[in-house]
């Protein structure tokens, strides 16, 4: 419910608490060696700008040495209160040329302290301190170096900057400025700058950055990234081109470039991957499934199983559904994999086995409790791989659970309301046309059904709409935690989903201790509530808080994907880059999608400090 | 509410652009004892008031702060006791010692919040006064009034001590409004230099100081990469041109590097910018405003007093450009008038032609 965050989250410096970081040991580094003291308006003292020049000689007979102590240790009062006394004495006198020239040949200015700020990322404070120092020492130049990455470092920022808030003609102007920002070393700067032109509709000019990254640039890795980038904007032809060029312009010994050539064959396989998990996509070819069955089975990709079990559900295949959930949930068990497994067995009138599949989760999964009452409760039509409480068997119910299985949500609601034509409304009904609104993403109604559900439910009999008390059951439910949630239950539960969609976080969060739900919805609730913080959290650059609101909903339920990605994007504005790029790996082994090899890209950029 | 002091004078300086094209001679004149008589002649009222001509007569604590120092640079004492008695009855009226910004001939202060960088150039003036005539009078008004500025506007935000534009109406939930042309750098200084006996924490100021060259490296915006005449600072440390005013580099900013050069400040990156927009005017009219980041330019020309900031900006910045200055109009206004002078008092302080 809360959220798979499809945007990119802050990938600049921005989230960093920089602190003013001008340490006085840079400022008075040098004070051995003071420099020119501009005076204020009015006290007229000329500067020599020849450094090393040494002192001169004094043309007049007054002693000047006080004069020369304050200017050394930088104390303009008194100086200037010495050089009106001196000049009460002499009105014809004038201050020295040389004052602020360094009296003696003294160190050279110490670059460590710009060098770290620079390295820290500090470019501000860094430009702040040279200043200073140059102010305090004009015949100090700082070396081309440090300029010149400064000059680099500030071009990127800005690039970065233009970028992340969508200004392309900027990020082109910037890269103009500094075409150093965008070398082969800032890849990601390289990335942005072509992806600037993609924005712009120049899709010429951006096929051009990513040729030059991808002929220039000597590692396999980053080639290869690079046109899993470029095929967001380029045609499958100019793709073929870039992977063509990238195995084999300009390569460097010990890098292995055939890395490259599979790039499109990975690319055909995300989009297989992606087609399989939308249910409107339709089917897919023989060959096309086949080789998805192929790479989901070498990587032992649960997530990938899984979804090629909803694949075969939709199509009415229980047994091969069966097996794919089965082995989903033997290389990683989960809910998500029982839940398929209870409807797919259901499907298949294995019943028992269903239960059995369901017992681990029971009572600790809502998703899994939904999906035994397939299982429990008598009135059903049969085969039917929907989730959800039925209505009884009431004309239109085979109607209802056939929309259910196909996941047709807005089936279901006009399945519902031809039923209601005939009948009176029940709890049990209201309470389904409550999930399939939510499906549908219309909570405010859910919300409605979920009440009027609630409201009927108190008036109908307890016995009729108590689930779930066959022996089957109750000999799987012996732990204290696997209490069924009664209808009651399951229209507050329904109207607390219902509630988190629209958004009133803060209203159920105060309300959902006196609520009746089972001590596992109210889990699921929580968890649900903690995870829409977090998104909040991280809306607000509060990093540290959305670490602590996704380690506590962990304590309550495994992490999704999605989830742990915004952990990852966490850790990264919270510059813990090593544990953001692990996480970000981890994930992407498991699948990888556009998503996960950006992060995986982004935070490999920049731990080496892009 | 909020001091955006320079919206009148656009229009006010278009005739100037007549003038630059005509090419006439050459850099500002330094400035000296007559350049002073000329200026109290135009612009200070017998009272001791400050004229700002370009803003139909009205008179500020910024004008009043230019004028003290300019008496002081000239050494001209009675006319600084004249302004700073002025000062004192006319905009001393707030109960927390800092100065009411504005002030009109009809009806006296129209705005009793404060202008920080009026403030902080009154009380540079007062130091500078003090020493200059041994007159400890000043040095205590001006530690007086440097304590309430501390106590009002100096505050702590993403690791920085930074500057409100005045006590009231600069704070946007955790975002700050800013504006960098009021950091006066070189009042700055001499602030930071007081002893502690005088002045409880000058450290402060010095950081102040910091904080204002870390600001001008981090908020600039646009082609030219100028700094915003307001800026907004959020908590993190993060800046942006501020909503709700004007998004432009313009009247308030140009003082920036003028401000910087005043204090000593040579560093070419600090003064880039400047130059850069300058360079691109290619010996035409110099425009006096820039939006940001878009880069859209007004018609209006850069004032006199604007084009001899510009000069010293060329010139710090190595940039090869040769601005040149036309000589002061006859009916130049206050503002253009007394950037010209600070620019030659810059000049002169930095030993190079004015």
């Amino acid at each position: 419910m809360t959220g798979s965050r499809n945007r990119r989250f802050g990938t600049a410096l921005v989230g960093l608490l920089v602190g003013f970081g001008l340490s006085p040991t840079a400022a008075e580094a040098t004070s051995t060696t003071p420099g020119a003291r501009a005076l204020v308006p009015g006290v007229k003292v000329e500067v020599a700008p020849a450094p090393g020049s040494g002192p001169a000689a004094t043309p007049n007979a007054l002693d000047d040495s006080a004069l020369r102590y304050y200017a050394r240790i930088g104390d303009v009062e008194r100086m200037e209160a010495e050089i009106a006394r001196l000049r009460a004495l002499d009105p014809g006198w004038e201050p020295p040329k040389d004052l602020f020239t360094p009296q003696a040949a003294g160190p050279g200015v110490d670059e460590t302290p710009f060098w770290s700020l620079v390295s820290a990322g500090k470019f501000p404070e860094a430009r702040a301190a040279i200043a200073e120092q140059r102010r305090q020492t004009p015949s100090w130049q700082p070396s081309a170096k440090l300029l010149q990455e400064l000059d680099v470092a500030e071009g990127a920022n800005r690039l970065r900057g233009a970028s992340d808030t969508k200004r392309w003609q900027d990020v082109i102007d910037a890269a103009a400025a500094q075409p150093e920002a965008v070398a082969c070393n800032r890849l990601d700067n390289a990335w942005r700058l072509a992806e600037a032109y993609a924005e712009l509709k120049q899709l010429d000019r951006a096929f051009d950055r990513y040729k030059t990254i991808v002929s220039q640039c000597p590692k396999a890795k980053e080639r290869r990234d690079t046109i899993f980038k470029a095929s967001r904007y380029l045609s499958p032809e100019q793709v073929r081109e870039l992977t063509t060029i990238g195995a084999t312009a300009n390569p460097v010994a010990g890098e292995d470039y055939t890395a490259v050539r599979t790039v499109e064959g990975e690319l055909e396989t995300g989009r297989l991957l992606e087609k399989l998990g939308n249910p409107k996509a339709g089917p897919l070819s023989t060959a096309d499934l086949a080789r998805a069955e192929q790479i989901i089975r070498d990587k032992q990709d649960a997530d990938g199983a899984i979804a090629l079990g909803w694949y075969f559900q939709r199509q009415k295949k229980h047994a091969d559904a069966q097996r794919w959930f089965a082995d989903a949930n033997g290389w990683t068990p989960s809910d998500k994999a029982a839940e398929g497994l209870i409807l797919a067995l259901a499907a298949l009138g294995k019943k028992a086995e269903a239960r059995e599949a369901g017992a681990p989760w029971q009572g600790k999964s809502n998703r899994v409790d939904q999906a035994l009452k397939s299982v429990t409760n008598p009135p059903r039509g049969s085969g039917s791989g929907g989730r959800g409480a039925s209505g009884g068997g009431a004309p239109g119910q085979s109607e209802l659970s056939a929309a259910l299985a196909r996941d047709d949500f807005a089936g279901c609601l006009a399945a519902i309301q031809r039923m209601l034509t005939h009948s009176r409304p029940t709890a049990a009904l209201m309470q389904q046309r409550g999930w399939c609104l939510m499906e549908l993403k219309r909570p405010t109604e859910a919300e409605a059904a979920f009440a009027e559900a609630q409201a009927l439910a108190a008036r109908e009999p307890a016995k009729a709409n108590t689930p779930g008390k066959s022996s089957s059951q109750r000999s799987l439910s012996d732990r204290p935690l696997d209490t069924p949630a009664s209808p009651a239950q399951e229209n507050a539960y329904g109207q607390a989903v219902a509630r988190l969609a629209t958004g009133d976080v803060a209203g159920l969060a105060r309300d959902l201790p006196r609520t009746n739900m089972t001590p596992t919805q109210k889990a699921e609730i929580r968890a649900s509530l903690l995870a829409t913080e977090a998104g909040r959290a991280m809306d607000d650059k509060r990093y540290g808080d959305v670490l602590r609101l996704l380690d506590a909903r962990k304590e309550l339920t495994p992490e999704p994907r999605n989830l742990s990605l915004l952990r990852g994007w966490a850790l990264y504005n919270m510059r813990r880059l090593d544990e953001a790029r692990a996480l970000f790996k981890a994930i992407d082994d498991r699948l990888s999608t556009e998503e996960s090899r950006e992060a995986v890209s982004v935070t490999s950029m920049a731990t080496y400090r892009y | 509410m909020t001091p955006t002091r320079r919206d009148l004078l656009i229009g006010g300086a278009a005739g100037l652009l007549a003038t630059a094209a005509a090419g006439l001679p050459l850099a500002a004149k330094p400035f000296d004892a007559a350049a002073w008589r000329e200026y109290a002649d135009r612009f200070l009222r017998p009272e001791g008031r400050i004229v700002d001509t370009g803003n139909n007569g009205v008179s500020h604590s910024e004008g009043q702060g230019y004028g003290l120092l300019l008496a002081v640079a000239a050494g001209d004492r009675g006319a600084f006791d004249r302004m700073w008695g002025w000062t004192q009855r006319n905009l001393m009226i707030r109960e927390d010692g800092l100065t009411a910004w504005r002030w009109q001939p009809e009806g006296g202060v129209s705005d009793r919040n404060n202008a920080s960088d009026g403030d902080i150039l009154i009380a540079w003036a007062l130091l500078r006064a003090a020493d200059q005539w041994k007159a400890d009078a000043y040095r205590t008004a001006a530690v007086a009034l440097l304590k309430a500025l501390a106590t009002a506007v100096l505050v702590e935000h993403a690791g920085m001590t930074v500057l409100l534009p005045g006590r009231d109406g600069f704070r946007k939930g955790d975002t700050l409004i800013l504006n960098p042309s009021y950091w006066v750098f070189p009042a700055l200084r001499a602030f930071a230099a007081l002893p502690t006996s005088l002045l409880p924490n000058p450290e402060r100021w010095r950081k102040l100081a910091e904080s204002g060259l870390v600001l001008l490296a981090k908020g600039r915006f646009g082609t030219h990469q100028l700094p915003p005449d307001w800026l907004a600072l959020d908590a993190n440390g993060g800046v942006a041109v501020a909503d709700g005013f004007r998004k432009q580099y313009g009247y308030d900013a140009v003082r920036v590097p003028l401000y910087l050069a005043m204090d000593g400040h040579r560093d070419p990156y600090y003064f880039r910018p400047f130059a850069m927009l300058a360079t691109q005017s290619g010996g035409g009219p110099i425009p006096a405003t820039v939006s940001l980041p878009g880069g859209t330019t007004t018609q209006v020309a850069a004032s006199v007093g604007m084009m001899a900031v510009y000069r010293l900006a060329c010139t710090l910045a190595a940039s090869g450009t040769t601005v040149t200055v036309p000589p002061l109009g006859a009916n130049e206004d206050y503002y253009s008038t007394t950037l010209a002078h600070l620019s030659a008092l810059a000049a002169q302080t930095l030993g190079i032609a004015p």
